[in-house]
């Protein structure tokens, strides 16, 4: 599982005070708690206003690459912003994100085209986020024409099918699953990805629902999250479930996971 | 840390992929290639045994371990037969009739190939009379052993026993028994030569029974 670490977030309310008072120290405990719980990305988000967007994001960059040799995943809605703010990357990471609307993909694809920066990308364009799983797999379409326009390996992808609020959804989430299926059917390189958390807003004991989610997702081919890599519960049940399907040849990760402490009781 | 320790740490972790290029690293700087089995690999295996028998580590880490070693094993072949070094014994093994149980037996065969034998596997469900030929093949096997984890599988250890006595075989091979319900007493009743209560110490007696 590539698991995107979500804590570095300047509209998390804690994040976004140590943000405007530059408390170096904050920003470097969250990147170091993020990588000993074993995140594949450490995402930047700085959530300010854009005019000073860029120069926030160096600020911050800067001070997760001093304390992690993770990559980035630059986080902004602003796709100048985010050509802006690689440049300040040691190494290529993850574009967080692009969809199909205004100029986004035109904007971060050429830049990206010949690097090894992988991107997540959004189904939903300008139009809004399509309500049917076919008008979903149009905007993918419509993405997967762009990418190859220029020349970006599927690989490179994270593909956010965008989960809704289960308490809203008729049907659960299985229109979501079908679009996830279909896409790996498609693509079988390329990587699913969501905001776990997003499906539990206004239920109660949350916890639960976005650990059961995961579950029946990585089931049709979810293999990366943005999450909270410090929610050790959550990383057993993603870690479980990767044993489960297979994905963990003699289990290995799962007990190296546990042996590192990173998931199960905490020990005495 | 030296080769040989480096060979030892890699594969107590199972790490398989670094094996082979140890053991030639090791062989350039003239090490011979028995003290690589025995110093870097067996007793690295003998390591391994310890962990699981003292629930130390898990099942899975005990058989990428003996993956490694297998690999090792592999690497190591040619070069222990130009250099004359033969393996310390050979020996068969088998689940009994009946009993379809392979991975507490495949354990036992892993440790023991660590240990230094020449294994031949007979697999699962196996009659006696498979034993009874596979010994008559064989005549240089010196330790047979049979596995069985069911209670009602437990009496095909007998008669396996009993098919390789009528045979005339008996006296040619050693032979140790185990498996979950199988006790130190139920293997001196039906006239077994030894008894492992897990693949450590299988491993251990299948030497001890070879050597007398």
């Amino acid at each position: 599982m590539i698991i995107i670490g979500e804590k570095i977030n300047g509209s998390i309310p804690s994040v976004g005070d140590a943000i405007a008072r530059r408390d170096a120290d904050w920003i470097r405990k969250l990147a170091k708690r993020q990588t000993d719980a074993g995140a594949t990305f450490i995402d930047v988000c700085a959530s300010v206003k854009e005019d000073i967007e860029v120069e926030t994001l160096k600020w911050m960059i800067d001070l997760v690459q001093e304390t992690t040799d993770l990559p980035i995943s630059v986080d902004s809605p602003s796709p100048h912003s985010i050509v802006d703010a690689i440049k300040f990357c040691n190494k290529p990471g993850l574009i967080n994100s692009v969809s199909m609307e205004g100029d986004k993909v035109d904007t971060i694809f050429p830049v990206i085209a010949d690097t090894k920066w992988e991107c997540v990308a959004l189904l939903c364009d300008d139009t809004g986020i399509p309500q049917s799983a076919e008008k979903r797999l149009q905007v993918f379409d419509d993405l997967m024409a762009k990418a190859k326009e220029y020349n970006i390996d599927p690989s490179r992808l994270h593909i956010d099918p965008l989960v809704e609020m289960l308490c809203t959804s008729e049907d659960g989430v299985n229109m979501i699953l079908d679009v996830m299926r279909e896409i790996k059917r498609r693509y079988p390189t390329i990587h699913i990805t969501g905001a776990v958390s997003n499906v539990s807003f206004n239920l109660p004991a949350r916890a639960v629902i976005n650990q059961a989610f995961a579950v029946v997702a990585m089931t049709a081919g979810l293999n990366s999250a943005i999450l909270d890599p410090t929610n050790r519960d959550l990383l057993g049940m993603i870690y479980a479930t990767e044993a489960l399907l297979g994905l963990d040849d003699y289990c290995m990760e799962y007990i190296t996971a546990y042996r590192e402490g990173k998931i199960g009781k905490i020990k005495k | 840390m030296s080769k040989i320790q480096e060979l030892a740490a890699a594969i107590e972790s199972g790490k398989m992929k670094v094996v082979p290029g140890l053991i030639e690293e090791a062989l350039n700087e003239g090490i011979a290639p028995d003290v690589i089995l025995n110093q870097g690999m067996i007793d690295a295996m003998g390591v391994v045994g310890e962990k699981f028998k003292n629930n130390e580590i898990f099942v899975p880490e005990m058989l990428i371990a003996a993956r490694a070693m297998k690999k090792g094993v592999e690497v190591l072949t040619p070069y222990l037969k130009s250099a004359g070094t033969e393996p310390i014994g050979k020996l068969i093994i088998g689940t009994v009739v009946g009993d379809l149980h392979d991975i507490g037996k495949n354990l036992v065969a892993m440790m023991i190939e660590g240990a230094g034998f020449e294994v031949i596997d007979l697999g699962v469900d196996v009659p006696e009379s498979k034993f009874v030929e596979a010994l008559k093949e064989n005549p240089d096997v010196k330790v047979l052993a049979l596995s069985a984890l069911l209670t009602t599988t437990m009496p095909a250890l007998k008669s396996t026993i009993d098919a390789i006595k009528e045979a005339g075989l008996r006296d040619t091979v050693k032979i140790m028994v185990g498996g979950a319900p199988v006790t130190q007493a139920f293997a001196d009743e039906i006239g077994a030569d030894g008894y492992s209560e897990d693949a450590a110490s299988a491993a251990t007696l299948a030497k001890s029974l070879l050597l007398g």
